[in-house]
């Protein structure tokens, strides 16, 4: 089936891309031929994925039938996962402050530690679609269910804002528009292709998605570091020396003649600020390193769109594997990105160059490494199905929250199904509308975005599900202390986030800005929240006996 | 009421049957390793580093107290000059240090040429600055142009070709001009031509003649401690597989680990439950 899609697409494209190859000159500004078809081959490929599997009812929208091999589902963790963040945040991270940004790296792969070990199977043996949908239960209240549901939404909003700003990027690279237009045509193409597919589509297009995002982020990390003679054969070994070189500076005499697409030395000064970590020129200390890594990894164990993707496994034993399989195949790129971050900073190091936009340093690396016009289209291209995997499966669970957690389960339970189905399209729409607004003012860089939703899901949703599976005792009570506390940290963080980026000054600034930053709050959000919950339920009624009968029977049997 | 209470209880801590002691001990294991190899390593890292300045801080607090007196000699005003470059060429400074920065580096190159030199530098300093404005400000009428919506492609296109010859050609002077300063300024700061602080000069310099103001020093010598000095250690100076050691550790290892303890809870899960007869 697959190959009767794929290959008609790619004979028609095959002409336009040969005389493409030869016309993509500039790092920005102008229309790029082959990188523009090279996408649209690609989103043409997702959309034909997506109507031919698309969602036949309520259960194929919201769990994909949960017909998916563990491998198949790993690759779906794996695309899901590998967000606009990842692709192009993680490197614009590192590019920009050094060995701080691996602080994203640990904590985006550290999470799925936690997730298995204390999570995944017993998910899945819960048995619920969605995250509200077992908070509902757990804690036994249609309040909280309906809470449960307004936090996916709001963390599936956050998150979207940062994938729409890359894919806006990417767009904006592409098709040589200002960024504002960019973000609105890419998202309106991310929407409508959510909205053909639903989630049994885009189960299946994950796994495509997969294949695409890390082939074009890997074959132009082999052509670098073969051209700039590193050990090519493993470049996620070979770019070990790149950083090095970094650090003691490469002279004009061993630059070997080698020069980036400007005409400029693959040479630098020293800059051991690059690696050394938390170096003061960065701005970073330790304390925020590990309050970064701590947040990012509760948070990964909290993201209600995670959470979802073990439901869509047969059997507990297959959620754990699939985040083996996930983890492994994330892996692969996050070895990779820290070499788009080493090689940006020698080929961009000419002053020259000018300041670059540190979240298309991914593509501005290849672009400068003269890598061929056409692989670096493929990699814009992977970036924008990384932003489109994750935001589909964000769309998707945030409007199974409103649908299903909240106008279903709470507001109208005798909805018929057409119906369900129907608001679940309409929250998407108006989501995709929110997060296009807030995109465009382009708050900040796209990882630190993406962070935000992290420490949020790591303060509220994190403790309801780490105490709701492992301790009986915790009870409504406690559940709702939980999110008062949890909540207001994240409401006091992203208070002063965004009254920095409006330069409004409030008490005591600098001190909140510092230990309460919006990208990793959770380091005490949930540890409080946590702290209150187990309180709370200490000193109130106890878990109803079905409750405690149904984690003992069914969860942990 | 109170025996079914007991009865049906979950706690992590306090597990009722064997599978649940094994996978608690389990569990317990597993996130000692995990906390100990990401949070232990770094803590490491903090306790064993020290503040470590880059060899040429050394050469420019030998020779600031001169300069910063304007009664350096040839050699200091070469090694202030050298020691400056070195923090310009860096990816990242901040633009309020950069611009005190090429102050001080312009009034060191411009004391050590002879007064015939220093008119001739200083009139070449001003032909690049020239030759840059004249691009930027062909480039600022191009975007003007594409932004306007009332001209069609091809008006666009007939007004935008001129300005781009113009562009062309203003690199191939800027080429030149950058040249004229490498060649005449490389062996008055006694630089090797293979030094990619040649390629640096042009741009960072200004034909101000203005003396730094007391403030303007001190923020001198503040961001040229933030930008050569580092936090190293037996850990950073050590390499493996050509990366410093830390850096592998965190990038590459810990990932090998996460995936390694994934693959080690499923496979003992898989075999616990086997033992017990658990069916998932």
């Amino acid at each position: 089936m697959m190959k009767k899609i794929i290959l008609p697409i790619l004979l028609l494209a095959m002409p336009a891309l040969t005389f493409a190859a030869t016309k993509s000159q500039s790092l920005e500004g102008s229309f790029k031929v082959g990188p523009a078809i090279i996408l649209i081959t690609i989103l043409t490929l997702f959309v034909l994925v997506g109507i031919l599997f698309r969602a036949k009812d309520t259960n194929d929208y919201y769990a994909a039938g949960r017909g998916i091999s563990r491998v198949g589902s790993g690759m779906a963790i794996a695309s899901n996962w590998m967000s606009a963040a990842s692709f192009l945040g993680m490197a614009a991270l590192m590019y920009g402050y050094g060995y701080h940004g691996l602080a994203y790296v640990v904590g985006w792969t550290g999470g799925y530690v936690l997730l298995l070990i204390l999570m995944a199977g017993q998910i899945r043996k819960y048995g619920k679609y969605t995250a509200a949908d077992f908070i509902g239960d757990r804690y036994y209240s249609q309040g909280l269910r309906a809470i449960g549901a307004i936090i996916a939404i709001l963390i599936s909003i956050s998150y979207c804002v940062g994938q729409f700003g890359g894919i806006g990027l990417m767009f904006k690279w592409i098709l040589g528009i200002p960024y504002g237009w960019a973000v609105l045509i890419g998202g309106s193409v991310v929407l409508a292709y959510t909205l053909i597919s639903g989630m049994l589509g885009v189960t299946k297009n994950m796994q495509i998605q997969y294949v695409i995002i890390i082939v074009s982020f890997l074959i132009p990390l082999f052509i670098l570091t073969f051209k700039f003679d590193y050990m090519w054969l493993l470049p996620q070994i070979g770019y070990g020396s790149v950083v090095s070189d970094t650090i003691s500076g490469i002279p004009l005499a061993e630059t070997k003649q080698l020069v980036n697409s400007l005409g400029h030395e693959f040479a630098s000064v020293p800059a051991p600020e690059y690696a050394m970590p938390w170096d003061p020129s960065t701005g970073q200390t330790m304390f925020q390193w590990i309050a970064l890594a701590f947040s990012l990894m509760v948070g990964t164990a909290g993201l209600p769109h995670v959470i979802q993707r073990f439901y869509v496994v047969p059997k507990a034993r297959d959620a754990r594997w699939s985040v083996v399989w996930g983890l492994f195949f994330i892996c692969i790129l996050y070895w990779s990105a820290p070499a788009y971050a080493a090689f940006g900073r020698i080929l961009s190091a000419n002053p020259e160059i000018g300041k670059l936009s540190k979240d298309a340093i991914v593509v501005y690396t290849a672009q400068l490494g003269e890598v061929n016009p056409l692989i670096v289209g493929l990699l814009a291209a992977g970036g924008v199905s990384a932003a489109f995997s994750t935001v589909s499966g964000l769309l998707v669970a945030g409007s199974s929250a409103f649908a299903h957690d909240l106008y279903v389960k709470v507001i109208n339970p005798e909805a018929p199904p057409k119906r369900q189905l129907l608001f679940a399209r309409l929250a998407t729409v108006l989501m995709a509308v929110i997060v296009t607004l807030i995109a465009l003012l382009d708050l900040a860089l796209i990882g630190q975005l993406v962070a935000v939703a992290f420490s949020l899901a790591g303060c509220t949703i994190f403790p309801l599900f780490l105490l709701g599976i492992w301790w009986s005792g915790s009870n409504k009570a406690g559940a709702v202390a939980g999110l008062i506390t949890g909540g207001l940290i994240s409401l006091i963080a992203i208070t002063y986030f965004i009254a920095g980026t409006q330069e409004i000054v409030l008490p005591f600034h600098d001190f909140v800005s510092y230990w309460l930053e919006a990208w990793y709050f959770a380091w005490i959000g949930a540890p409080l929240a946590i702290l209150a919950n187990i309180v709370v339920s200490k000193l109130t009624k106890p878990t109803p006996i079905e409750i405690r009968k149904f984690l003992i029977e069914k969860v942990h049997a | 009421m109170e025996e079914h209470k007991n009865e049906y209880h979950i706690s992590f801590f306090k597990p009722t049957t064997e599978h649940a002691r094994l996978n608690r001990n389990m569990v317990i294991w597993f996130v000692l390793i995990w906390v100990v190899a990401i949070f232990g390593f770094q803590l490491a890292l903090y306790v064993l580093q020290k503040p470590t300045p880059e060899p040429v801080l050394k050469t420019f607090k030998a020779s600031w107290p001169a300069v910063s007196s304007g009664q350096a000699s040839t050699q200091e005003l070469q090694d202030h000059s050298f020691a400056t470059l070195s923090v310009l060429g860096k990816v990242f400074i901040k633009p309020e240090y950069r611009k005190v920065l090429d102050r001080t580096l312009s009034r060191s190159v411009l004391s050590l040429c002879d007064s015939a030199q220093k008119v001739d530098v200083m009139a070449n300093i001003q032909d690049f600055r020239a030759v840059i404005a004249s691009i930027d400000a062909s480039q600022a009428r191009i975007d003007e142009i594409n932004t306007k919506d009332a001209l069609s492609s091809k008006q666009k296109k007939e007004k935008i070709e001129p300005l781009q010859k113009e562009i062309n050609a203003g690199w191939e002077q800027y080429s030149i001009a950058k040249e004229k300063l490498v060649v005449q300024l490389t062996p008055i700061l006694g630089l090797e031509t293979t030094d990619v602080r040649t390629r640096i000069l042009p741009l960072e310099l200004t034909s101000s003649l203005e003396p730094l103001t007391d403030e303007e020093k001190m923020i001198v010598e503040k961001a040229m401690d933030l930008y050569l000095i580092h936090n190293q250690s037996v850990l950073t100076d050590t390499k493996l597989f050509g990366f410093p050691f830390h850096y592998f550790y965190t990038a590459i290892f810990l990932l090998i680990l996460f995936v390694g303890l994934c693959w080690l809870y499923c496979v003992r899960t898989d075999k616990i439950n086997a033992r017990l007869n658990v069916v998932d």
